[in-house]
């Protein structure tokens, strides 16, 4: 079994009259990369923040390492905020070192591994500049740098995509992966799902501070229904033919002459039988596409069957 | 402490690099300098002035006033060889050899009397005195200064001063004060009175002794030795304050900026609040120690250099240094400095921690100020009247205490009034950090902000409207 490095148990947290993160539990297990997710506003940052002892929880448990949050096993985690910054006016590699030595590495080796990791992240021409010399993307990649220099079992990173462009938001994931390859565990937060969907080994929903889904990112698909989009030419009554294989809708034809359906297929129906029903009926169909579903369509299926409202979601 | 002294390092090595805090640390020597030297050399780059004086009387009044300066430059040169000789000690020889040495008695240094313009009515000493004409000097062309024209009108001296210059009064105060001093002796010595009678009575100063009655009669005689540990004390209190004030805004504004960068929550994951609030206080109060190490080296060292210097042999240096390494001072002021500092420090990393800019700390920072200017002007009464039932009352305000209560130390309040001053001081201090570090937590993490403060304030506005 898995060792657990982070447990939320029945976490809630108040700010004034508003409650941030209401009764959440959860678990990051060793060696995975888990994916926390939810829009703007629904509590992510927080929980991060009380996974890490930043704040304090008005009531349930937090225990990170097996124990309550404590500096001490702060050093055995690197964390990445979602407010990104760094003294503007150190060097480079002063900075690096800093942070270093802030998580217990002794000057030489910080300095040791700071230089390499500059030179993997192409920035060992920069090492000598002040911060606020450095692009926006490269002051990200320094601050990443600063996150993983003491070589932290367990990752944290918080919206870590955000504001980097297409072709770092690329460069980052592989650093994810890497970091995971080489053992560590990894937990970020993110609001935009395809990244989640590419990289979690599991993940967990949140919106409005509750806790809708913990699972693998197949389970939370598994969740959302299979659909099955049809186009006919022909005038059969697809919502009496298709009626057992779950629950169909007639949609706006794209078309003069056609007719467009949307079939969510209910428990055990597969398209193939769909399929079959249509061809056994004489339909003449113009188009027949089972939708693959993304976990955008699960998380917005899972808020709605939550019973609350849904927020936006990228 | 891991986590204390590196960020406390950083934040030293942070001020130290700056080329402000090397500004800041020339200053005060420079401004010093300036203090002392500028005078000296404005002095000393001022052109020769060049007057004509006429004396209509026939030489009378030019005599007098040659004489009454030769006395009162006398008077000033005995007074630098009694101060020589305080330091040195009686020295017959070395007082003929500065006797002997005494410059030329000058009407006021920098002004040369000319005696060769073949025409000194006005309307001939009028284009110089415009700058239309121009004397011939060693120097060069040069204007005329004045043209002075002394007369009798019986009894009464008339002197007519003219000069285009408003501003520099010292050839016309010197001359006005020797035939001052000319018209009294002659007055009396018409009216009978012997003249040595007249510089008998010129010379009558009379002996006061300001006794101590705490005293026995031996010792009871107040010296500037007895004043200076409250010059002293006020002093220090000043300095204490000015230091203060110094790095707690350095502190505010580095909160700040390092809020703008957005950086706390990256510490946050290493250290905890409390260990970011203590680095940075220390860090910073390490960069004040610097700066008092280094100004009060300079001062020292100054003080020392200018106890060998005769020009100063007036000044009681090694009583004022004395009175500055006493420990009944040093000890209770360093005390002072480093709660005062923890108190004030706590408040504006705490304020600073709520604020995005300087303009937004500026509205919480008003009133904080109105509480650190108090102290200021207290110290000031406290050095004419330490006695005053306000400064005794506000020396009981833990926050101006630590500047107050110095200044008072040399009129030695009782043990219990310190003793309880200072407990009052150091659990308000603890009160204040703790509320800080508590503000501070929250500011960090944008809980709070400016409003929040503003907030707390609001009650009776809101019971009123609401």
């Amino acid at each position: 079994m898995a060792e657990t490095i982070l447990q939320l148990e029945g976490v809630t947290k108040r700010f004034k009259n508003k409650t941030a993160v209401n009764d959440v539990s959860f678990t990051v297990e060793r060696g995975q990369i888990t994916g926390f997710l939810g829009p703007n506003g629904a509590g992510k940052s927080t929980s991060l923040r009380m996974s890490l002892g930043i704040l304090t929880p008005d009531s349930g448990r937090v225990s990170l390492f097996g124990k309550k949050p404590r500096t001490t096993g702060l050093d055995r985690v690197g964390f990445l905020p979602e407010e990104r910054g760094l003294y503007r006016r150190m060097k480079v590699i002063d900075v690096i070192v800093f942070f270093a030595r802030l998580k217990g590495v002794e000057p030489g080796e910080a300095r040791r591994r700071g230089l390499k990791m500059l030179e993997e992240f192409e920035l060992a021409h920069a090492a000598e500049q002040k911060v606020k010399e450095l692009s926006k993307g490269m002051a990200q990649k320094v601050q990443i740098i600063s996150t993983l220099i003491h070589q932290p079992e367990f990752i944290i990173l918080d919206e870590p995509f955000s504001g980097l462009d297409p072709v770092n938001q690329k460069a980052l994931e592989r650093i994810v992966r890497a970091q995971a390859e080489a053992g560590r565990t990894l937990l970020f937060s993110t609001h935009v799902m395809e990244h989640a969907e590419r990289l979690c080994d599991k993940i967990i929903l949140i919106a409005h501070g509750n806790k809708i889904f913990d699972g693998t990112v197949e389970d939370a698909l598994a969740e959302v229904p299979r659909r099955v989009l049809l186009e006919t030419a022909s005038e059969h009554d697809l919502l009496a033919l298709l009626d057992a294989f779950g629950e169909i809708r007639e949609e706006p034809a794209r078309e003069e002459g056609t007719r467009a359906w949307s079939l969510d297929l209910a428990g055990r129906a597969s398209a193939q039988d769909v399929l079959k029903a249509c061809v056994d009926a004489g339909v003449k169909l113009t188009r027949f596409e089972p939708v693959r579903a993304h976990l955008h369509d699960a998380f917005v299926h899972l808020v709605e069957t939550s019973g609350r409202p849904v927020a936006e979601v990228q | 402490m891991r986590a204390i002294y590196l960020i406390a390092r950083r934040e030293y090595l942070s001020y130290v690099a700056t080329w402000g805090f090397w500004l800041s640390l020339a200053s005060v020597p420079m401004f010093m300098a300036l203090g002392f030297g500028l005078p000296i050399l404005i002095e000393q780059s001022q052109p020769t002035r060049y007057y004509v004086m006429v004396d209509e009387t026939g030489g009378e009044l030019e005599a007098a006033i040659a004489d009454g300066l030769r006395q009162a430059a006398l008077a000033i040169q005995e007074d630098a060889l009694e101060a020589m000789q305080e330091m040195t000690g009686e020295n017959p020889q070395l007082r003929a050899a500065m006797e002997q040495n005494m410059p030329d008695v000058d009407v006021e240094h920098g002004f040369v009397r000319v005696t060769d313009l073949p025409d000194t009515s006005l309307e001939a000493l009028r284009p110089y005195l415009n700058e239309t004409r121009f004397l011939s000097t060693p120097e060069g062309e040069q204007p005329l200064f004045a043209a002075i024209y002394l007369r009798r009108n019986g009894e009464a001296i008339e002197m007519d001063y003219w000069s285009t210059n408003l501003t520099n009064p010292g050839l016309r105060e010197s001359i006005r004060r020797a035939l001052r001093d000319f018209q009294r002796r002659e007055r009396l010595v018409t009216a009978g009175v012997s003249p040595e009678v007249v510089d008998a009575v010129n010379a009558l100063e009379p002996e006061i002794r300001e006794l101590n009655p705490q005293r026995s009669s031996d010792s009871a005689e107040i010296t500037m030795a007895d004043r200076l540990p409250v010059f002293v004390a006020v002093g220090v209190a000043f300095g204490l304050w000015i230091i203060i004030f110094s790095v707690v805004n350095m502190l505010l504004t580095a909160m700040i900026e390092e809020k703008g960068n957005k950086v706390l929550e990256m510490m946050l994951s290493s250290s905890r609040h409390h260990e970011i609030l203590t680095g940075k206080l220390l860090g910073v109060a390490a960069v004040s120690f610097t700066l008092l190490m280094v100004w009060g080296g300079i001062s020292l060292g100054g003080g020392v250099a200018a106890q060998q210097a005769a020009a100063a042999a007036d000044m009681p240096i090694g009583d004022i240094l004395g009175a500055v390494l006493d420990p009944g001072l040093l000890l209770p002021a360093l005390g002072y400095f480093v709660i005062g500092y923890f108190m004030y420090g706590a408040v504006f990393l705490a304020v600073g921690s709520l604020c995005d800019t300087l303009q937004d700390a500026q509205t919480l920072m008003s009133p904080i100020m109105l509480v650190m200017m108090v102290p200021l002007f207290l110290v000031m009464v406290a050095a004419d009247s330490p006695d005053s039932p306000i400064v005794t009352f506000a020396s009981w305000v833990p926050f101006w205490t630590p500047f107050i209560m110095l200044a008072r130390l040399p009129q030695e309040p009782s043990q219990v009034e310190i003793l309880t001053t200072t407990g009052l001081m150091i659990g308000t201090a603890i009160l204040v950090i703790w509320g800080a570090g508590t503000l501070f937590r929250m500011g960090a993490l944008n809980q709070a902000n400016q409003e929040t403060v503003k907030n707390w304030f609001r009650f009776g506005k809101k019971t009123a409207t609401g």
